[in-house]
């Protein structure tokens, strides 16, 4: 195996783009392990601050940029994501991890307000305004899932006065992210999924995707201490695709054995024979190209991109130099080749549809996958309606470097941890790990509990954190339709802060999957039940007051008849008049 | 027959149905049982008490609380008053116009002059409601008193807001004469006379005098013909005293209504520039808004304010729904058909959404088409702009010179621009339903504010009327108090309103109006209204019938063998 460039340098190399024009975009394409891509797209635009203050929108959308003036709102990170980053296979994580959401829908905003009470009323302006632009229920996101991080997140972009500024984080867990949330998101960008590589982004194989997340990042930028600013929007997708999965077509999408004949054997196998075939494994990169995989043709360059330089290379891919990449296009291209030849990158061509066709080949060679800084797992334990634990699990593969980092988790108010209960240990020293630890505690209906930790984790060990919570009973109007799913808990969000840097000030991140919480749940007729129930004792109870006080007590015998026996002698008698009239006729 | 039937009960009926039904037998069989005791008159009146109290108590105290608690809470409103305003019966709204006259004149001379003017005027004036008054400017010491109060019955200069026009009387001794000239930026008319014209203080009409009224007359024209045909629009018995307008001018009158945006303290205006490829992409936007539209609004922020914006976006494709555009050789041009126009917003995909904030959105569309389709026209016309009542404006830009290098239009320049800015203006002018005439645009606009808050008075009052015919015939509507509050604010502010028309100041009037307006709106838009519209009364006695019933039906049984036992006794005595 050759050894070459390192991902995390590439990514570098792919973000660092000269501020020379006011859109760029870019396409970088790897393939992982296990026969799968990722895509990472990513588009920037620029606008002026003064053009941005005087509402005159070039690149920046106009609602977007209304939104985000009318609630005052500096700078803002939205995420929308789906699937999990499978670390122990794909390795490090896109932009590592500073791109990427937790599942459903993360936001986190630097709003500048005078005091907290305003900075909160603009947040909820905010994700009203935000929840109708991108049709997605952002403005279900109220006090109870809204939290001030301390230590998790700093801004990226240049403010002047960051003092009246106030950091404001909320999730949405359990949001389902789909197609409608895609289209406004291609409707934000210049070319809008017409042209450039947004044309491949293609609402059923993104979502389709064994890993996605959208990100839309909005910061000021400026240059040097006084110098002129502008306002940055990227918009960043990252897809892991399943190569196989994605090339069905899709009039006909599910998967057929194909017939044995079709199939090459492994005949090493013992019950290898006429009618048993075990399928060799050939271990060779599968073939593939770019409208195959994205179930759309790429139609060419976005014409706003710089002509020339580094900028105008939009689509990249990173292969060992012993791939055969064939280009398939009309339209005049330029390939450059950088870093050992392991980043091949193509000037597309304006006007005329371009494609990437990658044969069936067998490597000799690969890509040194570099390992993520650190792995995390969280996990519920425990059983009952009353109970439960959270464990969360901390890897550091570093043989020679501890690793601090902040470990930030924000629960909803029902679930709520003891604190006294908080372990943090290390298998291969005694020391606490913990630094250092903000505590916010929830207040039922209120707002959720806020806990942000300060850990170190030395060389080569692993850290487990736990905590016991008690699961509150919620009212019956609380419960949402699907109570008996359980419900979601948001991401921990962890944060790397030493040895590891990233170059600019996005900083590195990773988050662990989301939890479901089971929570008791009653009998929701159970209102109605009550209702009949108490009606039904309270009339009996009436019923029997009432008649002792009105009726007349007799002896059984001094009982006047109704009529002769009651009704039913009447009834008796009409049956035996009938009777007799049968039998006369 | 079932054996387990009571010993008691199993007897007597088979010996009395035997017998086909005779009601001898069974009487026997009742006299033949032992009767109870006789009962005494004191628990009889007992028992009766006890039903009685049992009633008394569910009619005079469970009924009511039932009723009370799930009652929907309806405010009192001033439902008449409501009424009487949409009818047009409180208010009568007037325009009377001040107009100042400065002349060089010795007083008595000026204010003959003015009142034969004035008399002129009056014969001209067909329209009772708007009605013109001179006044002089700037008036010379102590002037004869009887004159004054002819001229005008009160002396009033504290305002020069409220005056509508100043004329100017200038003596010129060249040229024709009387000629007047109306300044284009000031609410000025000048009106040069050579001195021999000034009526001698004997006589009853003078050439100047009458020039001067109908020149009034003629400015003032186009505002008496929108007047009236709002008042003749409104509803109510405003139709007796309105001139009658032809059937020409009426129709140009509500086309040029239904055009303009309702009135708004504060109007987005939105600048979009779109094309369907990606040139261009740039524009110099802020230097045209600059020189074309700044200057415009400038002169409107007496009126309402104005927020601009403006976006570029590429690749905006024509909507399915309409025809493409096709080429028509006698034009040599492409061309739309005219019916396709209203579909030339393509509003599922343009991002055309309106501006956050208060008041309506005005988007004006610049559309650059592509170069294998330019130039683009309407087919009928030949136009390459259109207006869309209330909503704003298009404007197809064709390159100069077609055939032209994209690179060439790659940005479009302040001076290409430049014919599209000038519509965006004109059709701007027209959806803010500014008059044509005169030409004087402080004269227009200030017309403009005169039937501004003529038409928010009745806006606000059909308003109010119509929340009053909702308020009677939707008695399950709950009506909290804030929607009392507000109807008392609007009939509160529609009276100053009205009163501060009939005094002329129409600055004021128009912001009572607005006032009033706004609080019409909310009280008719009030949410919590909506709420319960579809909450039935059945609802209420379903959720309790499980136990209303239970519980009324030993009430009701015991009542009516009451009743019927009574009954019996009374017959039997």
């Amino acid at each position: 195996m050759l050894s070459f460039l390192h991902f995390l340098l590439l990514i570098a190399l792919v973000a660092c783009a000269s501020a020379s024009s006011d859109y760029h975009e870019r396409l970088l394409l790897r393939p992982l392990p296990q026969s799968t891509l990722l895509a990472s797209f990513n588009f920037r635009s620029m606008e002026s601050s003064v053009a941005f203050a005087q509402q005159n929108f070039r690149y920046f959308p106009r609602s977007f940029g209304q939104i985000l003036q009318h609630a005052h709102t500096k700078e803002l990170h939205v995420r929308f994501s789906v699937g999990r980053w499978d670390a122990d296979n794909w390795g490090q994580r896109p932009w590592h991890g500073a791109r990427e959401g937790g599942t459903g829908v993360e936001l986190w905003a630097w709003i500048e307000a005078q005091s907290e009470e305003e900075a909160f009323s603009r947040w909820l302006t905010l994700v009203n305004s935000l929840s109708g632009l991108f049709c997605a229920s952002l403005n279900f996101i109220d006090a109870t899932k809204t939290i001030r991080p301390v230590m998790s997140f700093v801004p990226e972009g240049d403010h002047a006065n960051s003092t009246s500024l106030h950091l404001l984080h909320g999730t949405l867990p359990h949001e389902v992210v789909c197609t409608e949330n895609l289209t406004p998101f291609l409707k934000l960008l210049p070319c809008k999924g017409k042209a450039g590589i947004s044309s491949l982004l293609d609402g059923h194989k993104l979502f389709d995707a064994s890993f996605q997340t959208m990100a839309i990042d909005v910061r000021p930028v400026c240059e040097g201490a006084g110098g002129s600013c502008v306002l940055e929007m990227e918009q960043t997708v990252d897809m892991v695709l399943d190569i196989a999965r994605s090339k069905r077509p899709r009039d006909d999408p599910i998967p057929r054995a194909r017939p044995i004949e079709e199939i090459e054997c492994d005949t090493g196998k013992g019950y290898n024979s006429g009618d048993t075939c075990y399928p060799l494994d050939k271990h060779a990169e599968p073939a593939w190209n770019l409208t195959e995989l994205f179930g759309r043709p790429l139609k060419g360059a976005c014409p706003l991109t710089e002509e020339t330089g580094d900028d105008a290379n939009t689509l990249c891919i990173n292969t060992p130099p012993e791939r055969t990449i064939q280009v398939n296009t009309t339209g005049k291209y330029a390939e450059t080749r950088s870093a050992s030849d392991t980043l091949r990158c193509y000037k597309l061509p304006i006007g005329a549809e371009f494609d990437l066709v990658l044969p069936e080949q067998q490597m000799t060679t690969g890509l040194v996958r570099a390992e993520p800084q650190l792995y995390a797992a969280r996990s519920i334990n425990g059983h009952g309606q009353e109970r439960g634990s959270v464990q969360a699990v901390i890897k550091n593969p570093s043989e020679t470097d501890a690793v601090e980092f902040v470990y930030l988790e924000s629960l909803p108010w029902f679930m709520k941890p003891y604190l006294h209960t908080l372990r943090a240990r290390v298998d291969t020293s005694s020391e606490n790990p913990v630094r250092e630890t903000y505590y916010r505690p929830a207040v039922d209906r209120r707002r959720g509990t806020h806990l942000e930790l300060r850990m170190v984790i030395p060389a080569g060990s692993t850290l487990t954190l736990t905590y016991d919570f008690e699961k509150a009973i919620l009212r019956y109007t609380e419960y949402p339709p699907d109570a008996n799913r359980g419900f979601d808990v948001a991401p921990a969000v962890i944060r790397l802060l030493a040895p590891y840097q990233s170059v600019d000030k996005k900083g590195i991140y990773l988050r662990t999957t989301s939890l479901l919480l089971p929570l008791p749940t009653p009998d929701f007729s159970m209102p109605y039940n009550v209702i009949i129930l108490t009606s039904t004792v309270m009339a009996l109870g009436f019923g029997n007051i009432f008649n002792l006080l009105v009726r007349r007590f007799v002896g059984v015998d001094e009982v006047p008849a109704l009529g002769a026996g009651g009704l039913k002698g009447v009834i008796m008698g009409k049956i035996e008049r009938l009777k007799a009239k049968l039998g006369r006729a | 027959m079932p054996p387990s039937e009571g010993a008691d009960a199993s007897s007597a009926p088979k010996e009395d149905a035997k017998p086909s039904p005779s009601s001898p037998p069974s009487l026997d069989a009742v006299r033949l049982r032992k009767q109870p005791p006789p009962e005494g008159r004191e628990s009889l009146w007992r028992r009766r008490s006890a039903i009685f109290s049992f009633w008394a108590v569910v009619l005079c105290l469970g009924l009511p609380v039932w009723w009370k608690t799930t009652a929907i809470y309806r405010a009192d409103l001033p439902l008449q008053d409501m009424t009487d305003w949409a009818e047009g019966k409180i208010c009568k709204p007037v325009f009377p116009l001040r107009i100042a006259v400065e002349a060089p004149l010795p007083p008595q001379d000026a204010h003959h002059l003015l009142r034969t003017t004035q008399h002129a005027l009056d014969d001209l004036n067909e329209f009772s409601a708007h009605h013109l008054r001179l006044m002089l400017a700037d008036p010379p010491a102590p002037a004869n008193a009887s004159q004054q109060v002819v001229v005008d019955g009160t002396r009033n200069t504290s305002d020069d807001e409220d005056i509508a026009l100043s004329i100017r009387l200038i003596p010129v001794e060249t040229g024709a004469t009387p000629r007047s000239h109306l300044q284009p930026y000031s609410p000025t008319l000048d009106v040069y006379y050579t001195p021999n014209q000034i009526p001698p203080p004997s006589s009853t009409g003078s050439p100047l005098a009458t020039f001067i009224a109908h020149e009034l007359h003629k400015i003032f024209a186009e505002e008496q013909a929108q007047l009236a045909y709002l008042l003749s629009t409104a509803s109510g018995g405003h139709s007796s005293k309105m001139k009658s307008l032809s059937p020409e001018t009426s129709a140009e009158l509500q086309r040029q209504s239904t055009r303009a945006l309702k009135y708004a303290p504060t109007y987005h205006l939105t600048f979009s520039l779109f094309t369907p490829t990606s040139t261009p992409s740039a524009w110099d936007i802020e230097s045209a808004l600059r020189q074309y539209v700044a200057p415009l609004l400038d002169s409107f922020s007496a009126i309402s304010n104005f927020t601009v914006d403006t976006q570029v976006q590429l690749y905006a494709t024509f909507s399915p729904s309409i025809r493409q555009p096709e080429y028509d050789e006698a034009l040599k041009a492409w061309t739309l058909r005219k019916e396709d126009l209203s579909g030339f917003i393509n509003a599922a995909e343009w991002p055309l959404s309106p501006s956050i904030g208060k008041g309506p959105t005005v988007n004006f569309v610049l559309y650059v088409p592509d170069k294998t389709q330019s130039p683009l026209l309407v087919k009928e016309s030949g136009a390459n702009s259109w207006l869309i009542p209330q909503w704003g404006g298009v404007a197809i830009l064709n390159p100069t010179a077609p055939g032209k290098d994209a690179i060439v239009s790659a940005s479009l320049t302040k001076e290409a621009l430049g014919p599209a800015m000038h519509t965006f203006s004109n059709q701007l002018i027209s959806l803010l339903g500014l008059p044509q005439m005169p030409s004087s645009l402080p004269l227009r606009i200030s017309t403009l504010a005169r039937v501004r808050a003529a038409s928010l008075i009745f806006s606000a009052s059909s308003t109010l009327g119509a929340l009053a015919q909702v308020y009677q015939k939707l008695p399950s509507i709950p009506v909290p108090d804030s929607v009392a509050k507000s109807v008392d604010l609007a009939l509160a502010h529609l009276q100053l309103a009205c009163d501060r028309l009939r005094e002329g100041r129409f600055q004021g009037a128009l912001e009572l109006a607005r006032i009033a307006e706004g609080e019409a709106e909310k009280a008719f838009f009030e949410r919590s209204m909506v709420g319960q519209v579809y909450f039935p009364d059945e609802h209420k006695v379903a959720v309790y019938l499980p136990l209303l019933g239970p519980v009324a039906v030993p009430l009701v049984m015991a009542a009516l063998k009451e009743l019927k036992s009574g009954l019996s006794a009374l017959r039997g005595r």
